[in-house]
């Protein structure tokens, strides 16, 4: 009869608990910056390059930030989507609107507001505008999700 | 600026994979696969879609 011995189990990976704001602030400021602060560098470069170019396909092909308008609500989405990119939204709102607007006022005869429908409508008549916006929009997607994996790998719960 | 809709539809297909390959996998070989699984996936969809919205216009 042979002898069993019992191996003693693994010892469960430890994974190391870091500050999760700092990556989070940096991921936001720039894309793969909080994965470059936590050591994880060529994926920091993957993921800068990846969303850089999706985002400059936006600004190329026509894309326009989104405005907050009361009489549509997704709108509202759409800015916080594009918020996520950080100083890269004040730098694709200064190029594509002209200047750092989030809302359209709400009286239709405000002068303020037809200057702002005005841009955007310049943006809109350019033939690739929902490809540009599409683009745009999804620089914005990317990079939040960059910022909730920089979280997950700060707090320990992902290599 | 680019007007073909498959170049766009192609490039973007191309973006996002690579961004989930390297968000979900961390060695060469698996994000290689996500990549071209994911990629073509969009792209062979996307037609099929095209393909079966055809007969139908859009109202005028």
């Amino acid at each position: 009869m042979t002898e069993t011995t019992l191996e003693p189990p693994a010892d469960p990976i430890v994974r190391p608990r870091v500050n999760a704001i700092a990556p989070c602030l940096l991921a936001w400021l720039v894309p793969g910056l909080g994965h470059a602060w936590l050591g994880r560098r060529g994926r920091a470069v993957a993921f800068f390059l990846v969303v850089l170019a999706t985002f400059v396909l936006g600004i190329a092909s026509g894309g326009a930030s989104p405005v907050i308008s009361g009489q549509r609500p997704l709108t509202y989405l759409a800015v916080v989507d594009n918020l996520a990119m950080g100083p890269f939204d004040f730098i694709a709102r200064r190029m594509t609107i002209g200047e750092l607007v989030y809302r359209l006022p709400d009286s239709e005869s405000d002068p303020r507001r037809l200057e702002i429908m005005s841009r955007v409508r310049d943006r809109v008549r350019i033939p690739t505008y929902e490809y540009g916006s599409t683009f745009l929009l999804t620089a914005g997607l990317m990079n939040i999700l960059l910022i909730l994996d920089a979280f997950d790998i700060a707090s320990g719960r992902k290599d | 600026m680019l007007r073909s809709h498959f170049l766009n539809l192609a490039l973007f297909s191309l973006l996002v994979s690579i961004f989930f390959a390297f968000l979900t996998q961390t060695t060469g070989r698996k994000q290689v696969r996500v990549m071209l699984v994911m990629g073509g996936s969009m792209i062979v969809l996307s037609l099929i879609v095209a393909y079966v919205m055809y007969p139908f216009p859009l109202p005028r």
